[in-house]
């Protein structure tokens, strides 16, 4: 190959950008839309995978369903998690007073998911978490709650692994 | 000298093919080796890691033309390299568990007796396919070693980033500076006596047209 | 006569215009190249010395990018350095998530279930299928031929998305655990996998014909950047550079981890060692690479995909929810990270641009006493100097866009 006619290189290489040229300009004529994704009108299809910012799993009574064991806040390798914990008089007699992520900090890795003995915090598939500012991207735990039946996602991929 | 290879005798079974060819050729200059997890290791001292590393690069049954890698190995506050003395480190190591409220902080046990810092070569043979780690002990009063530049070049960047990281000084080597930061640092961030919270403030520039903004508020 | 000789004593007299150079000697010019330059895809500073066209002396400056990775590791439990190992070759992150991995894993003495190494080649193939079609697309565009770009990069593009329905994201994997991945491969993945890749490839065709004919693209490649293969080894260069110097050291082959070892495959070496022929390898490992992900599918055996090792890793899911020993277990294992044995490994795995290495020496805690980062980018470029001095200024782009140095891995 090494000796090609220089000529013969540059016109078949002008024929690969031609044809990709015609293929897209008869795609169009086709009628084909997807050349670009109009972002907030348009979304790309996501895997089921997808590891959004995570949220915690609210539950049918309008309640949170972690406990405050703090293992996220432990496995977390950035810090990012904050937990107060508090007792309650419902079954499960603790519950997080306070619970912050600080999204500027998060790198979606996940590990606070695979941590929480209880489901009750998820990579939901929420990626656009851009704020003003700083402060902005500090959530709570009003701000964090997602009731669980719009995580239905995520939670059926996380439980084809349980059994692993 | 035959006094260690006779020490070595009775391991001679467990002791695998290249370490014996180390061993067989460098003689007394191996004051220690080896063989765990699937790595083979030789201890030597630092005086004598120019003439062990020439032998180990030109010998044509060891042939270690590829040096992998340069490193070194704080072992502040611990007795020895964590192969003896176990209990000694047990008593140690609970200090030094990460308490939840200080997650980043290092809790250090007294210093050992033992020096403070190992350098560790990974060497390799494009040839022969083995590898080999070299380890020397350096003391804290005095990090210095000699440089192995002269032999593999690619040594240069290697021992600049070791002593970038741990201060050890290289003697020989062409260019010693610092690699990754700058040189008004302070320190050397890889010794676990340096805080990995520690900031040190950026030095104010103070070349020509250093007053003149530098972009337009 | 002596007038010039005094004021150039060291001016060229050699050649047919030596009186000219005579005459018309400057002093070399300083020309600093970076650190963000648009024709160097990676932060690298390059202080050249010109005479005219050649350069006559160079110092490359690394370490804009330096986070304190090592650093970093050494304040975090095993399981805690996954992600960050994301980032040291972030174009092709699963790999250096394998790398890390199986040094713990050697560390700790844990045999992983067969499924589970099929699943990090897989992935570690898909990487370097994308690191190599982002190597060539962007030297390719530092030297002005932006359309294999566009291919390569779109080419790229499926690769990711591959990763993505692997693992959830498509450049911070995070993929692989210490003892296994942290999801089992999605129903249908196979025939997704073989589309996109094949997709991809008659993207790299394209590039292929564009570029490797190319007239100007080989004046410009062909015996730039040249280092004699005993130059290569002595300086510690690793990967596609090495086996373009004739070199066949390929970890997969000479030291087989995982599956690589019952796997089919050509490790393609070059013979000239310069940058046509790092360009050539890359190239002909992408098909390599396809066969290699194909095997992998075929062969793919059914079973766990994660090692029943209590010791690290995490216990399944589905048994922490409802028994008290796992949930015990779970607790542990995060809070302490899992008591690794004490000793030191040294683990070598094939990244895209050569020997990745994980040295980790452990103390007996669930943190790595040290954990170093034995980066390929970083000995790649330690030679850069040597390369392009007494070349041409314009070798030096083909030169560093062949390393192909990755700035999160060169300076960690």
């Amino acid at each position: 190959m090494s000796n090609a006619n220089p000529l013969l290189a540059i016109l078949s290489g002008l024929w690969v950008s031609t044809r990709h040229f015609l293929r897209n300009l008869s795609r169009f004529a086709r009628g084909r839309q997807d050349f670009a994704i109009h972002f907030p009108e348009q979304r790309l299809v996501q895997p089921p995978a997808l590891r959004g910012m995570p949220v915690l799993v609210q539950m049918d009574n309008g309640k949170e369903r972690c406990v405050a064991c703090g293992l996220c806040e432990w496995a977390c390798p950035t810090t990012c998690i904050t937990i107060y914990p508090a007792e309650t008089t419902d079954e499960v007699e603790r519950y997080p007073q306070i619970f912050d992520i600080d999204m500027a900090r998060c790198m979606f890795c996940g590990l606070c998911e695979e941590a929480c003995p209880e489901e009750a915090i998820v990579m939901s598939r929420q990626i656009e978490i851009a704020s003003y500012s700083r402060r902005g991207s500090l959530w709570h735990k009003q701000d964090l709650l997602v009731p669980v039946n719009q995580l239905k996602t995520r939670t059926d991929y996380l439980r084809r692994n349980y059994d692993r | 000298m035959t006094a260690d290879n006779n020490g070595e005798k009775p391991a001679a079974p467990a002791l695998p093919p290249l370490l014996r060819k180390v061993i067989d050729r460098l003689g007394a200059i191996v004051l220690e080796h080896k063989s765990a997890q699937g790595d083979d290791r030789i201890n030597v001292a630092r005086e004598n890691i120019l003439e062990a590393a020439r032998m180990l690069r030109d010998d044509p049954e060891l042939a270690f033309d590829l040096l992998l890698d340069v490193t070194a190995i704080d072992y502040l506050g611990q007795p020895d390299d964590f192969e003896t003395n176990l209990q000694v480190w047990d008593q140690n190591r609970a200090s030094m568990r990460r308490q939840p409220q200080r997650r980043h902080e290092l809790v250090l046990p007294p210093r050992g007796p033992n020096p403070r810092f190992a350098v560790v070569y990974h060497l390799t043979s494009t040839a022969h396919l083995h590898v080999l780690r070299v380890k020397c002990r350096v003391p804290e009063d005095d990090p210095t070693i000699p440089s192995v530049t002269s032999l593999w070049p690619g040594a240069n960047w290697l021992e600049r980033e070791t002593y970038d990281m741990y201060g050890i000084r290289f003697e020989g080597h062409p260019d010693l500076r610092r690699i990754y930061l700058y040189e008004e640092f302070v320190g050397h961030p890889l010794r676990k006596d340096y805080a990995k919270h520690g900031e040190q403030p950026i030095q104010e520039y103070v070349g020509p047209g250093a007053k003149e903004p530098r972009r337009p508020h | 006569m002596s007038d010039p000789e005094q004021k150039n004593p060291a001016a060229p007299t050699n050649g047919s215009n030596a009186r000219a150079m005579e005459e018309l000697h400057t002093p070399p010019m300083r020309l600093q190249f970076g650190p963000s330059h648009p024709a160097t895809h990676g932060t690298v500073k390059i202080t050249l010395d010109l005479e005219g066209e050649q350069v006559v002396w160079s110092e490359v400056e690394v370490g804009y990018l330096h986070r304190g990775f090592e650093k970093e590791c050494e304040t975090g439990y095993y399981y805690q350095n996954i992600p960050y190992t994301d980032r040291l070759n972030y174009s092709s992150p699963i790999l250096n998530n394998v790398g890390y991995c199986m040094a713990v894993e050697k560390l700790f003495g844990i045999v992983t279930p067969p499924r589970c190494d099929y699943l990090r080649v897989i992935g570690g193939e898909l990487s370097r299928l994308a690191d190599h079609m982002l190597c060539i697309g962007a030297s390719a565009m530092e030297l002005a031929a932006f359309t294999p770009m566009l291919y390569l990069i779109e080419g790229r593009e499926l690769m990711l998305d591959l990763v993505d329905a692997l693992c959830g994201a498509r450049v911070t994997t995070n993929f692989v655990r210490i003892g296994g991945v942290s999801a089992d491969m999605p129903e249908g993945f196979r025939e997704f996998a073989i589309e996109r890749i094949d997709k991809a490839l008659t993207l790299v065709e394209d590039a292929n014909k564009l570029l490797t004919n190319n007239p100007v693209f080989r004046r410009r490649m062909e015996g730039t950047g040249y280092l004699s293969p005993k130059d290569l080894v002595a300086w510690g260069v690793t990967g596609p550079m090495l086996r373009a110097g004739g070199v066949p050291y390929d970890i997969r082959r000479v030291h087989p981890y995982l599956v690589y070892g019952d796997l089919d495959f050509e490790v393609p070496v070059g013979e000239h060692s310069d940058n046509f022929d790092r360009y050539l390898v890359r190239m002909a490992e992408i098909p390599q690479s396809r066969s290699m992900i194909v095997q992998c599918f075929d062969k793919l055996p059914g079973g766990p995909v994660n090692a029943d090792d209590p010791r690290v890793r995490w216990p399944a899911k589905g048994r922490v929810f409802n028994r008290m020993e796992e949930l015990i277990d779970q607790f542990k294992l995060v809070t302490e990270g899992g008591m690794a044995p004490v000793g030191e490994v040294y683990h070598a795995v094939e990244a895209a641009n050569g020997e990745l290495g994980f040295y980790i020496v452990s103390d007996g805690t669930g943190k790595p006493w040290k954990c170093r980062c034995r980066a390929p980018s970083f000995s790649n470029m330690s030679p850069l100097s040597k390369m392009i001095t007494g070349g041409q200024l314009a070798d030096v782009v083909p030169t560093f866009g062949m390393i192909n140095m990755i700035g999160g891995e060169c300076d960690r």
